[in-house]
């Protein structure tokens, strides 16, 4: 059978040529000018760039993403070839009226290009299946938390075992910071019982290339042990409400003795009556803040250098926690206030500070933030 | 009285705006529905611009990427799917259905010509009520289109959310007639010798989106009517608390809206189906496999819902993977299908040839990172997060979008009579392709690197601000790309080339009547003996075979 004849006329195939070749020159040029690296442009097309995940059942995610996307590069190119190959050759030349081949359909080719797909999402699907077990293996864990999602924030409940009805210990409200967050300790086994105070939210670690979801009524479990030592940044992943994206926590890997020392510690706090506020009348200038919606009322405030003054602090959002802590140019906690939960109002006592800006944060959203300009 | 006086026939003449508002021509009513889809799409866009605009950076950075409140960027994304899911990509396809399927089959209109008149009122109406929401108190819904509860219940969402309850609910029904109209249309008004099998790939593909339609539809008017008595009447079937449950309801609206994927996708296919023979001088190949893959897809797209519930820890995790997983097969044997419909034809590259390769290639990486999802341990590190925006999006706007600008291209001659520009039609697909391409393939490396869906706002040490602002260039280049088409369908509308009956050298019975056709669109019908009667009438029998 003859070939059909070729179209190698028109201005059409070289203006599309000239176009790919300049917008793809405008990609590099731009990526370069990012600072771009082709190991970084590639690493972007893997989980978290390409990094280690860290814990143990992740791995095994790993690998499974990887062979999934070699699979579909590889047939992303043949088949974006055999389109590419088509529209350059096929081309009809101006004034050529006859007809190409009228062909309806080959048995054989439709049957190849029917079983070799069904066996290769066999082999994905039956993968995938063996990769599930593993991700969602139950073990005997050391640590027990309870991670309770309510709008917008998370707090951790440590558990004196594994069962549902198991007694609190302790509760962690901070959700984030060095002391806030979940406290784990490296190489040990934990079980997280999710537990969702509203509406549905999702806890959601990217490093740990796993999430799963919060539902009220509903009590997911899910066990994991974390291989290196470290604090790994999750978010919730199951929208919940104008405040959705500040809903950040940290888990923090640590080593066994400081994880002992924490937990304790916890226990006793918790145990411990807690002091009385102070009372006493507020000294120096008065600053007023409040809370309403995850935000602050204020990107900015002012207030007098080397003398103390009070934060007037009112948070207006029900049954959310807030504080107002005040950290130094080079990022150090100079004044934490008692986290109180709305709606409620309390005066904090800022100690003397320096001429100079400062931030102020929530210690339960740290996408509240604004600064303090003392002078 | 012995006599009566007769007004003779009053002369046929009623205001242009009169005969658009009371017709119940189905080409007057397909026009209308692509008017009214192209209105939604084009609100439905500014809405994405918005939400573009909002995380170009993050917001501590400079105001400039707070430019919403939280709570309005929530009903900004929620209505943005919102119109474009409901109100524009469903409706233009039934509109191209209710164009081109009366013609295609040989028919003089749909079989129930008023229904179909309702079934378009409808929508404007719908739209209008869900739309309303943003006068609302509190404005409009805004928990995602999905409206899961019980974030979508009353206690944490306003009116606007009943009026998307509401507006959703006709739009559904609008959805039912049509789809009883459609199947009744194609099994009792086919024109003597158009067999199933000799059916157009548009009428099959419609055949199918009705059936789902049919079994699907009503299965999410159920959610949305439980979910509207649990927010105003004290119902609890979705409320825990009181023996409710939360997952009730994504179990029933996936039940739908999974379908609805194929629903928003069979049709883009068919008009792909029917361009790619007509450019490529070619029939479709392997026309059957095409029909028992667009079955295929239909009934395995039942049995796929769950697979966007596999973090909620309530679902059979391997069925939903294994199903999933399979709905690919089918779904390549098109893709082979549609490339050896070009391989060895003789391509003219006019515009609707120009859309319907972009809609091969991007449909192609639509199916290709959806196969991510199907793995269910990877779909525990990507779901929910950008990546599932960039997947949904190569489907339904580098599918079904780039299907509906091939099926306008090739339509709008019949319709109208005159030919849009073509020089413009392709700086369109050039304008839209490169930026569709920046806006949402991005988005792949952002779900990667751990950026959830619906947040509005994130950390500048995320590291996700570069690709954000990628992502919102292309954004604003997609919505450039629309001034040369609205340009062209002005101009083109007035002093655009006459197209002729045949501007194409098509294949299906629409191309055998004049343009626009007349009502009843047929004076005599071609002998019908193959798929491609209009080309078998061109060329004779011989060359068919």
């Amino acid at each position: 059978m003859s070939m059909p004849p070729r179209s190698r006329t028109g201005s059409g195939p070289l203006l599309a040529g000239l176009i790919i070749v300049m917008v793809a020159a405008v990609a590099v040029i731009v990526l370069a000018a990012a600072g771009a690296t082709p190991q970084s442009v590639w690493d972007s097309f893997f989980p978290v760039q390409g990094v280690t995940p860290a814990t143990d059942r992740s791995h095994s995610t790993k690998s499974l993403y990887d062979i999934v996307f070699y699979i579909a590069v590889a047939v992303f190119f043949l088949v974006e070839g055999l389109i590419v190959f088509s529209v350059f050759r096929y081309r009809r030349k101006p004034g050529d009226d006859e007809l190409p081949p009228q062909i309806h359909g080959n048995n054989v080719v439709e049957v190849i290009w029917t079983v070799i797909p069904t066996a290769i999402v066999a082999f994905l699907f039956l993968l995938s299946w063996q990769t599930l077990n593993t991700v969602d293996a139950k073990v005997p864990t050391d640590v027990h938390v309870r991670a309770v999602a309510q709008r917008f924030q998370w707090s951790f409940q440590y558990l004196d075992g594994p069962s549902s009805d198991a007694n609190v210990l302790f509760t962690q409200v901070i959700p984030v910071g060095n002391d806030g967050g979940m406290f784990i300790p490296v190489g040990k086994p934990v079980q997280v019982d999710l537990l969702a105070k509203d509406v549905i939210h999702a806890f959601y670690v990217p490093k740990f290339l796993f999430k799963r979801d919060a539902v009220p009524g509903k009590l997911n479990t899910f066990d994991f042990t974390v291989d290196e030592a470290g604090t790994y940044r999750g978010q919730c992943a199951e929208l919940c409400g104008p405040g959705h994206g500040a809903m950040v926590f940290d888990v923090h890997a640590v080593d066994q003795a400081t994880f002992d020392t924490w937990f304790k510690a916890q226990v006793a706090q918790a145990a411990a009556t807690p002091t009385p506020a102070a009372s006493g009348a507020a000294q120096g200038p008065v600053v007023d803040l409040a809370a309403q919606n995850i935000s602050y009322s204020t990107k900015a405030l002012q207030a007098p250098a080397d003398t103390p003054f009070t934060i007037d602090f009112k948070n207006d959002d029900t049954g959310v926690p807030h504080n107002v802590a005040i950290k130094d140019a080079s990022g150090n906690e100079v004044f934490k206030g008692d986290i109180i939960t709305g709606p409620a109002e309390k005066s904090y006592d800022v100690p003397a500070l320096k001429p100079g800006t400062y931030t102020f944060v929530c210690s339960v959203h740290p996408t509240m933030t604004g600064t303090i300009t003392v002078q | 009285m012995a006599t009566t006086t007769l007004n003779p026939a009053a002369p046929a003449y009623r205001s242009a705006l009169y005969e658009w508002l009371t017709t119940t021509d189905h080409k007057k009513i397909g026009i209308m529905y692509l008017i009214n889809s192209i209105i939604f799409f084009l609100a439905g866009g500014i809405l994405a611009l918005i939400v573009r605009l909002q995380l170009v950076i993050p917001k501590d950075a400079t105001t400039i990427g707070g430019l919403v409140s939280p709570e309005f960027y929530n009903q900004a994304f929620t209505m943005h799917a919102s119109f474009m899911l409901f109100l524009f990509i469903i409706p233009i396809l039934a509109g191209f259905g209710n164009y081109a399927v009366p013609l295609q089959i040989g028919a003089p209109d749909m079989a129930f010509p008023r229904i179909n008149a309702l079934s378009f009122w409808l929508l404007p109406l719908g739209g209008a009520l869900m739309a309303s929401g943003f006068l609302a108190t509190g404005g409009a819904a805004a928990s995602g289109w999905t409206e899961y509860p019980p974030l979508s219940g009353a206690k944490f969402n306003g009116p606007g959310t009943d009026l998307w309850i509401m507006g959703l609910t006709l739009i559904g029904t609008s959805s039912i007639l049509g789809a009883i109209n459609f199947l009744v249309t194609i099994f009792k008004m086919r024109a003597p010798g158009m067999t199933l099998f000799r059916m157009p790939i548009m009428v099959w593909t419609i055949l199918v989106t009705s059936v789902l339609v049919l079994m699907a539809t009503p299965v999410l008017t159920s959610a949305l009517i439980m979910l509207f008595i649990d927010r105003n009447y004290g119902g609890h079937f979705f409320d825990p608390a009181n023996g409710g449950n939360a997952i009730l309801y994504q179990n029933v609206f996936w039940f739908y809206s999974h379908p609805a994927v194929y629903i928003m996708i069979l049709p883009a296919m068919g008009i792909v189906s029917e361009v790619l023979p007509v450019f490529s001088r070619k029939p479709l190949f392997g026309y059957k496999a095409f029909v028992f893959a667009t079955v295929a897809i239909g009934a395995l797209g039942f049995s796929v819902w769950a697979h966007h519930m596999f973090t909620t820890g309530a679902v059979f995790l391997p069925f939903f993977s294994l199903m999933t997983f399979l709905i690919a097969v089918p779904t390549g044997v098109k893709m082979f299908n549609w490339i050896a419909t070009l391989w060895r034809g003789k391509l003219t590259f006019s515009t609707p040839l120009v859309f319907a390769t972009g809609f091969l290639t991007m449909f192609l990486i639509g199916g290709l990172n959806g196969a991510f999802s199907a793995a269910v341990p990877v779909d525990f590190a990507i779901h929910d997060t950008y990546w599932v925006v960039a997947h949904l999006h190569y489907v339904l706007f580098g599918g079904s979008v780039f299907g509906v600008f091939a099926g306008i291209y090739y339509w709008f001659p019949k319709m109208t009579g005159r030919m849009l520009n073509e020089t413009l039609g392709k700086l369109q697909f050039l304008i839209m392709f490169i930026g569709f391409n920046m806006t949402f393939f991005p988005m792949h490396q952002l779900g990667l690197a751990g950026m959830p869906r619906r947040i509005a706002d994130y950390s500048a040490s995320a590291g996700w601000t570069d690709l954000n602002i990628v992502a919102t260039i292309g954004g604003f280049t997609i919505a450039a790309s629309i001034l040369p088409f609205l340009w062209n369908v002005l101009v083109s509308l007035r002093s655009g080339r006459i197209a002729g009956d045949d501007p194409w050298e098509g294949n299906t019975l629409e191309w055998a009547t004049s343009s626009p056709p007349p009502p009843y669109n047929f004076d005599h019908l071609p002998e019908i003996r193959s798929e491609r009667p209009v080309f078998d009438a061109r060329h004779g029998q011989a060359a068919a075979h």
